[in-house]
Order: structure tokens, then C-alpha cells, then sequence
């Protein structure tokens, strides 16, 4: 499966609920998906997004909280695994797009290539809810459990990349925060 | 009041109901009271950086995040400082557990402190070390305003003139 059909998928369930996207293709893919202020693109900070979404998700404990990380950028903070199984916020739903590969920086393939199993280091961490999927309708299904079930969640998701060519996104971060936060704050 | 008990009240004061960190001995004089307090969310991080983004989690979802470290784990926040805190505008106020001066036991202590009132101000985040007891309320308090109206990081530096030095263990 493709992240933008994750995406999509994953768009089509949330009304408010905050969407945080790791930097390079999961914000293009997200932005293109359709722009809204619930949506946090990332630019940087690479590693960080789920450690945000875990603030994000302890400072608004009545909101589901989506974040879609990469396999490369949680290999460079597995100890926010810990850390989240640590808090075990019930409305975190962490996804990870697993292309096997550094995408953004040329394709260099990343150590899931060579077996290192994201799952079960999310199990290892102590987070109990840890769901796989290689499809569309699996990754649907783990979704709709995410959302009914008290989490966190870990759903590590296979996906393949096409090499389409992605447009950049018109954000301006700071518009982004202060969009973003006015979505808790009214 | 004891300089740690200052902070506790300022950051009640301005309404900063989390901390995040990675513990050190300064600055756990101020977690420890903030864990006993209810009011208060106490985030313990594997690592310096970890804290800093979800200290920023905190604040672009409404809320407001103080966060603690020691020197020797400030080298791990650069780019999150960077990238993430200075980039969105995001503010924080950091306490940084200041070692490597006055007494200093550990000698590789000393190289990863000095060197960071020089890299705050190449990043352009301001930062301040009260010294005795009777200014910390004006530096805190100051800090934490002066952080949430720039919608920058402001640190506040601890050094052993004010917090004493430690001891080594033997
Ligand atoms: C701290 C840091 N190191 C390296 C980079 C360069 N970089 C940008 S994106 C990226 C790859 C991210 O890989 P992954 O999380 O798997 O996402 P993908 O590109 O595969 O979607 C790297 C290494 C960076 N931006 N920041
Ligand atoms: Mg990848």
C-alpha cells in the first residue's frame, strides 16, 4: 500500500482530532491530502514527532491524537517508545509509515531492511496495542480499533513508494503552530 | 523561600502545569515538589532532546511546559532548540542544571557546560543565572513572562554560586 491511501484513509475519520505528520513525505502527503488547521506538518526536528504528539496528546486528553512517523526518524528516538509506554496516554494512535528506507535523503535503506522489527519494540517498550498492516484494509481495521479502544496504539504499517514527484507544501510554520494550537484553544 | 520553592510558585504563578526532563541533582529539587503537587504533570524523558518536543506537544495544544535538564544533556537539544522551538516559535522556559564551575569534581564536566551561554546566544535564546536567593523570583518570573510574550525558549542557568556544588561520591 501507498501512504497516501493510509492517509486518505485516516482523514476520512477525524473531524478535529489533531493529525501530527514527520517531516518529508508524511507532511507533503498529509498537506496534499487537503490542508486543515487540526493538521501539524513538521519540517525538522527529525525523531521528535512522536515525542510532540505525546505532549499533544497529554496536554488534551479528550481529543484522539493521530501522529505518522517514519521508520528512520523512530530508529533516531526509540526511547520515546519508553516514554510513551511510560505515560500510556489512552488517546495516542502512533502510526509508522515503514518504507525500509530513509526516502527523503535518496532512498538509503534503513535498518527495518535488515530485520530490526518496530513492533516488537514497541511491544518491548510496554505498549500492549500493537497492530501491522500491509494493506489498505488491514491498516483500515487497526484504524477503527485505534479509534474504539482505548490505546496507545503502535500501528506499523509496510508501504511502498512509487517515486512520484511531490509538490511542497505553502506552510508557513509558525502560521502552522498558532493554527494548529487555536484548534485546543479556541 | 528556598530558590527552589520560588520556581515551584512562579511556574504555578504563569500557569505552566508540565515539566518534562532528565534528571539532575539541581534541578530535582524543584521536580521533587512539583511530583508532590497535584496541581502539577511531571514527564520523565529518556533522553534531553525527547523532552524538549514534548515539552512542545504541550504548548501547541494549548498548553504550557516548563523543561529541566543538566549541562552535560543540553548538547542533546540543539537541533530540537533549533529546529522545533525556535523555528515554530514555541516557547519554553529550560532550567538547566549548570556543572562544570565552582568546585567541579568531574573534569569532562566542565568542557560541555562552558560552552552554552555562548550557544544559547548564537541561537539567539536568552538566558539568565541568578546568583543569590533574593533575585531568583525577579529572574524566574521574568524568564517565564519574557518567554511566553517573545514566544521564544528563555533558560535559566543554575550555577553552583547559587545551588552549592556537588560533592563526589567516593
Ligand atoms: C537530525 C537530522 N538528521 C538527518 C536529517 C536528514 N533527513 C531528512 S529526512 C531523513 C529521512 C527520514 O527517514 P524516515 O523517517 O524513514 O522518513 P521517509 O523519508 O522514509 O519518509 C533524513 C535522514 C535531518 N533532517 N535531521
Ligand atoms: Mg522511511
Amino acid at each position: 500500500m501507498l501512504r497516501r491511501e493510509g492517509i486518505a484513509a485516516l482523514v476520512r475519520r477525524v473531524d478535529n482530532e489533531p493529525i501530527i505528520a514527520n517531516l518529508g513525505p508524511a507532511t507533503f502527503d498529509l498537506y496534499a491530502s487537503g490542508d486543515r488547521d487540526a493538521n501539524l506538518y513538521t519540517w525538522g526536528a527529525m525523531g521528535l514527532v512522536s515525542s510532540i504528539a505525546l505532549g499533544v496528546a497529554m496536554a488534551a486528553p479528550d481529543r484522539k491524537v493521530f501522529v505518522m512517523d517514519g521508520d528512520g526518524s523512530l530508529l533516531m528516538n526509540l526511547g520515546s517508545l519508553a516514554t510513551i509506554a511510560r505515560q500510556a496516554p489512552p488517546n495516542l494512535v502512533h502510526i509508522v509509515w515503514d518504507n525500509q528506507m530513509w526516502y527523503e535523503t535518496g532512498g538509503q535503506p534503513t535498518h527495518t531492511s535488515t530485520g530490526t522489527d518496530l513492533g516488537g519494540v514497541a511491544l518491548a517498550s510496554g505498549i500492549r496495542n500493537v497492530a501491522r498492516a500491509s494493506t489498505v484494509e488491514a491498516f483500515e481495521e487497526a484504524l477503527d480499533q485505534a479509534i474504539r479502544e482505548p490505546g496507545p496504539w503502535f500501528i506499523h504499517v509496510d508501504i511502498e513508494e512509487t517515486g512520484e514527484p511531490r509538490q511542497r507544501p505553502k506552510v508557513v510554520v509558525e502560521e502552522n503552530l498558532v493554527k494548529f494550537r487555536r484548534t485546543f484553544t479556541g | 523561600m528556598h530558590w527552589s520553592d520560588v520556581v515551584v510558585e512562579s511556574l504555578r504563578e504563569h500557569e505552566v502545569w508540565h515539566a518534562t526532563y532528565v534528571p539532575d541533582a539541581i534541578n530535582w529539587q524543584v521536580l521533587s515538589k512539583l511530583e508532590a503537587d497535584s496541581a502539577f504533570t511531571v514527564i520523565p524523558a529518556s533522553r534531553e532532546e525527547e523532552a524538549v518536543g514534548i515539552a512542545a506537544g504541550i504548548y501547541a495544544a494549548g498548553g504550557r511546559a516548563a523543561m529541566f535538564m543538566q549541562s552535560s544533556g543540553f548538547g542533546n537539544t540543539i537541533n530540537a532548540l533549533a529546529q522545533l522551538l525556535t523555528g515554530y516559535r514555541i516557547p519554553v522556559p529550560l532550567f538547566i542544571g549548570m556543572r562544570g564551575g565552582l568546585s567541579e569534581f568531574n573534569e569532562v564536566q566542565v568542557p560541555s557546560a562552558r560552552p552554552i551561554p555562548a550557544i544559547l546566544d548564537t541561537l539567539h535564546i536568552q538566558h539568565y543565572a541568578p546568583e543569590r536567593e533574593d533575585e531568583v523570583q525577579k529572574y524566574v518570573d521574568g524568564a517565564i513572562e519574557l518567554a511566553y510574550a517573545s514566544r521564544m525558549p528563555v533558560a535559566i542557568l543554575w550555577y553552583a554560586q547559587l545551588v552549592g556544588a556537588k560533592r563526589a561520591t567516593s
